[in-house]
């Protein structure tokens, strides 16, 4: 009884002899704090003995493995590779992040001119006196005599006439000062794009058509000038 | 000394995400070596270690948000990297990869001619018995890693060959602490399996130093 419980406490030494072994000469493990322990049980165990032996000769063959490696390093191009890829990349972001500002301010610059514009319609722009429709409609409103061709202001402080660029008949008599409300497509047929203005704007305006019905001359209408009309 | 040299690796991270070249040169010479090693060791091919390496800091280069210090260090996330691309190369590959270094090594040991690669006269008979011994001693533990499964190969190079703790090799492999230990346990078992059937020459390990002489 007394031979059985001495093996099983040799054997549990044993055991745990076996588990701390790897660990005996490795700093802040468990096995490092048990080494005296280990090496008294192994004086004592021929077999934990053996063992000892054997991983202390792998312990040695290891290191000099790694002493023998220690200074093994990768060749040197590969260290020019990456450099030159780590330049290559560090270009491309920068060039990003400046392709990025660029387009913030861009957009910032597209906004300001946006609101720009908008704003300056807005002053310019007057209700639709007539229908929503597109197109121009002319609509007859005072006959007149032939006018001036000098086509100087008129009393009433709106702009003065500008010839259209074909006019061919400012000095023919008879001539007729209709109000009309013009889109974008309709000033250009005139021959007088206006880019500022978007396709669906509408502008008032009084045209000079001689007798033939040819617009001679434009004078663009205020706003004020068309409400108290 | 410049001062990127005092820098840790974190601080080096830093400065390579600003974008400085001089912090990432350093942190590569500082931290390539042990990644190479683990991959030739993990290889026994110096052109496959070599990609490898390549590609573990060519992530550090173009994804580098991907490594988080509160999940681990600088080099362990550097050996996991490695680790997976690695693994990838497996894949591809689906065989393993000779070891013409050690075969290399055999042979100059046979011959008696061969020059050693720390040095050598290129004289085999000019080395001394122990250098002899030394080197057979290295070529054998090499081959005996060599033949290891991977997952008890690469605690063997990381814990007993490039030194680090078990808590580092498990954030380099991305496991837990006890994993690391059970499976270098066994893996020293196997190895000295290996080992007993050509016994090395027994020494205590306190008596190292004597493969740094070889070819000096």
């Amino acid at each position: 009884m007394k031979m059985d419980e001495k093996e099983e406490v040799m054997i549990l030494d044993c055991v745990r002899f076996e588990e701390v072994l790897p660990d005996l000469d490795r700093p802040g493990t468990p096995g490092a704090g048990l080494r005296e322990s280990a090496l008294a049980h192994a004086e004592s165990c021929g077999r934990c003995a053996r063992l000892l032996t054997e991983s202390e000769s792998l312990d040695f063959s290891l290191h000099s493995l790694a002493v023998r490696d220690a200074f093994r390093e990768a060749p040197s191009r590969v260290e020019a590779a990456l450099l030159k890829r780590f330049r290559l990349e560090k270009g491309l972001a920068a060039r990003r992040r400046l392709q990025c500002q660029l387009s913030l301010l861009g957009a910032a610059a597209a906004m300001l001119l946006v609101v720009g514009l908008s704003f300056h319609q807005r002053r310019l722009a007057l209700p639709s006196l007539h229908s929503s429709a597109p197109s121009a409609v002319p609509s007859p409103q005072q006959p007149v005599g032939a006018p001036d061709a000098t086509y100087v202001a008129d009393d009433d402080g709106a702009g003065a006439f500008i010839p259209l660029p074909y006019a061919d008949d400012l000095d023919a008599e008879g001539g007729t000062i209709v109000r009309v409300i013009l889109s974008r497509s309709a000033l250009a047929s005139l021959g007088m794009p206006d880019a500022a203005l978007e396709a669906s704007d509408q502008v008032p305006a009084d045209l000079i058509v001689s007798q033939d019905g040819t617009p001679q001359a434009i004078r663009f209408v205020a706003q004020d000038e068309l409400n108290q009309d | 000394m410049n001062r990127a040299t005092e820098l840790t690796d974190d601080g080096l991270f830093r400065r390579i995400v600003a974008g400085d070249e001089e912090a990432f040169a350093l942190l590569y010479r500082r931290k390539h070596p042990a990644i190479y090693r683990f991959v030739l060791h993990m290889t026994g091919n110096p052109a496959v270690a070599e990609d490898v390496t390549q590609e573990a800091f060519m992530t550090l280069i173009c994804d580098a948000r991907r490594f988080d210090a509160a999940r681990g260090t600088l080099g362990g996330f550097l050996f996991g990297v490695a680790r997976n691309h690695l693994r990838k190369r497996w894949e591809q590959d689906r065989h393993f990869v000779p070891l013409p270094e050690l075969e290399e090594e055999i042979h100059s040991l046979v011959s008696g001619n061969g020059a050693s690669r720390n040095g050598g006269n290129g004289n085999g008979s000019g080395r001394t018995h122990d250098q002899l011994a030394s080197l057979e001693t290295v070529g054998r533990v090499r081959q005996a890693i060599a033949t290891l499964p991977s997952g008890y190969r690469e605690v063997v190079v990381l814990c007993d060959l490039e030194g680090m703790s078990y808590e580092e090799a498990a954030a380099a492999l991305d496991c837990p602490v006890g994993t690391v230990r059970s499976r270098l346990h066994r893996a020293r078992a196997l190895l000295i399996e290996k080992l007993r059937d050509s016994p090395v020459p027994a020494r205590r390990a306190g008596c190292v130093g004597e493969p740094k002489a070889v070819g000096e």
